[in-house]
């Protein structure tokens, strides 16, 4: 088979189809399994595509979008730096307090914070960051966490929705399609305030309006001094200049001509020059032995290996295939198409992980091109993809990472988050943002 | 014979520990445990089930995970609170909610233990990482056979020949 100018010399005389088709299918299986780590399974098939031969390694490292794997590292960087200030947990406090400590009113405040946290840096970050505040508060407040908890992640996944960097999913579909952080802001920023809005109500009479906290407990929160949680205010200095210089550089990107992963790179190694600019060399090695550390390099590997993986099965020809039977089945009506891949892509992200799932929808997405008029038409897509695939992470506890971070905590303080129970309160309202997000597309967009 | 005049020799953790350590029971109550370390000063006690099993240990470090909040202690919990005003009466208050719970609940499940058989420096090393008393521990069966401290094993070398 001829692909181009390359010609696949596949092991043993297979079809190139096949092989890879079914390397794609048990590497999802396996992710789906959970018995082995996600980065094994990954670069393990990643190495089968290759030594399989649909792919050379310089097709590989072809596949690879190291614009992802940029934004990412540098990202969790800036993060594992800021973090050491304390500002994340002042914050936490300080909404919390703005409130009176009401229990109902901390659950707000928490809630937004993470979420406007979430847009800004990454979901698991973001609930690893606040979720032990949180605990912390409700033990003082002698309220139950599970609502917190729960509230916090439907928030952070909504939240990360907002932009670019919010998501993994994000910030891949931006990463192929060249889509900006304003891209994003401007057209999936309304619809996400939306969410963010009308989640609470069915918190709220769920279990917003029975929860109740004693004054003396209310007191114990409110005597909290937000302003001891800094605990290096040059640091917060630095990190929040970074901060702000990366985030301009985001929205400005398309004029400064720059991809997200240089502006998040640059500012992942200007904060490390200016945080460790006093110490020693010795202790320089040290501190940036122990940042390097908090990179998540299992999500890291796992994007490489699953890169180079869906690659090899677009090489093949399978997308395209999978592509025409989609059009197929949706008469190549661009909203019909539209909404399919809005809801297959939430209930998909809800019971298996985002990341393999948005990587093969991409190039099936750019293969539907042709039928649907080219790349500007398939910009509802590309929103339905974004707004599918994140939202969908709150329909179960497997549905993101962020909700496992989160189910951990509550496992260790004593109030786990059950699968099942999870799922039937999640479910539906995972649903319901859905079928709102479909009204939103469909009067902004079809 | 023979094993005396290996045990002057090539003496092992047998040779060091308390064959009669104070011990507490998975069931015992927090607020035993508490009242035991705090009597005596300990700074914990190897917990063994009705056969002798050795379970694990309830000291001070267990106290102080118990009057603290489990935001603060948990795995990947807060590394600071340097922001919280809780007093005395707070702390007080959560060792008051868990005193009727078994020691079980809080107690350290230690793997760091010795053999009866281990030879004297590799306890002293084990010791000396560990550093806290270290229980000895029957392979086979799992019984506690002893507990060695600081305090023995200084006994011991001072009163040794040079």
């Amino acid at each position: 088979m001829n692909h181009g100018t390359e010609v696949i010399n596949i092991v043993f005389g297979l079809d190139p189809q096949w092989y890879a088709g079914i390397l794609f299918v048990l590497t999802y299986l396996l992710i789906m399994s959970e018995r082995i780590n996600r980065a094994i399974i990954s670069l393990t098939a990643a190495g089968l595509m290759i030594l399989g031969g649909v792919l050379t390694q310089e097709a590989a490292m072809e596949g690879i979008d190291f614009n992802t794997i940029g934004l990412l590292t540098g990202m969790m960087i800036i993060v594992a730096i800021t973090k050491q200030s304390g500002v994340f947990q002042y914050l936490a406090i300080w909404s919390a307090k703005l409130v009176g400590a009401s229990p109902w009113g901390i659950l707000v405040m928490l809630s937004l914070v993470t979420a406007v946290l979430s847009a800004l840096l990454d979901n698991v970050t973001t609930v690893l960051l606040i979720a032990p505040v949180t605990l912390l508060i409700t033990d003082s407040l002698k309220v139950n966490p599970y609502p917190y908890l729960f509230a916090e992640i439907f928030s952070a996944n909504i939240g990360g929705t907002a932009t670019l960097i919010g998501d993994p999913p994000n910030i891949m579909i931006g990463s192929a399609v060249g889509l900006t952080f304003n891209d994003f802001i401007i057209n999936l920023g309304p619809i996400v305030a939306i969410l963010l809005a009308i989640i609470f109500i069915p918190i709220y009479l769920i279990w917003g309006r029975n929860l109740r906290a004693s004054p003396e407990a209310r007191q114990r929160v409110m005597d909290y001094n937000e302003n001891d949680a800094i605990t290096d205010t040059r640091l917060l200095k630095q990190s929040l200049l970074v901060l702000a210089i990366v985030i301009i550089g985001f929205t400005n990107s398309h004029q400064i001509g720059h991809e997200p992963a240089t502006i998040a790179m640059f500012g992942g190694a200007l904060l490390l020059l200016l945080s460790n600019l006093p110490r020693s060399p010795g202790e320089q090695s040290k501190e940036i032995e122990k940042i390097f550390s908090q990179i998540e390099w299992i999500t890291i590997f796992f994007f490489i290996g699953l890169f180079i993986i869906v690659y090899g099965v677009e090489k093949t020809g399978l997308l395209e295939l999978v592509a025409n039977e989609i059009m197929t089945l949706t008469k190549g009506d661009a909203q019909n198409t539209t909404l399919l891949i809005l809801w297959v892509s939430a209930v998909a992200s809800a019971v298996v992980d985002n990341i393999p799932f948005v990587a093969t929808m991409i190039p099936l997405i750019q293969n539907m091109g042709p039928s649907l008029g080219g790349s500007e038409a398939l910009m509802p897509l590309w929103w339905a993809l974004a707004l599918g695939s994140c939202l969908g992470g709150n329909g179960s506890l497997v549905g993101a990472s962020a909700n496992l971070i989160v189910a951990g905590f509550a496992e260790r303080a004593g109030q786990p988050i059950r699968f099942l129970p999870f799922m039937l309160m999640a479910f539906p309202l995972m649903l319901g943002t859905i079928a709102i997000s479909t009204v939103y597309i469909y009067l902004r967009y079809l | 014979m023979a094993a005396s005049s290996t045990s002057e020799t090539h003496p092992t953790a047998r040779d060091l520990m308390d064959a009669h350590p104070t011990v507490l029971h998975p069931s015992d109550k927090v607020s035993k445990g508490v009242k035991c370390i705090m009597e005596h000063r300990y700074r914990r006690l190897p917990v063994v089930d009705d056969e002798g099993r050795f379970k694990g240990v309830f000291g001070v470090n267990c106290l102080l995970r118990l009057v603290l909040p489990k935001a603060v202690v948990m795995d990947k919990g807060l590394s600071t609170v340097p922001f919280v005003r809780d007093s005395l009466s707070d702390l007080h208050r959560r060792l008051k909610e868990v005193e009727d719970e078994p020691i079980s609940l809080c107690m350290h499940d230690e793997s760091t233990q010795v053999s009866p058989d281990t030879p004297l420096l590799e306890t002293l090393l084990t010791l000396y990482k560990t550093r806290a008393s270290l229980p000895v521990v029957d392979p086979k069966t799992q019984k506690l056979v002893g507990v060695i401290s600081y305090f023995d094993v200084g006994e011991k070398i001072l009163s040794a020949e040079a």
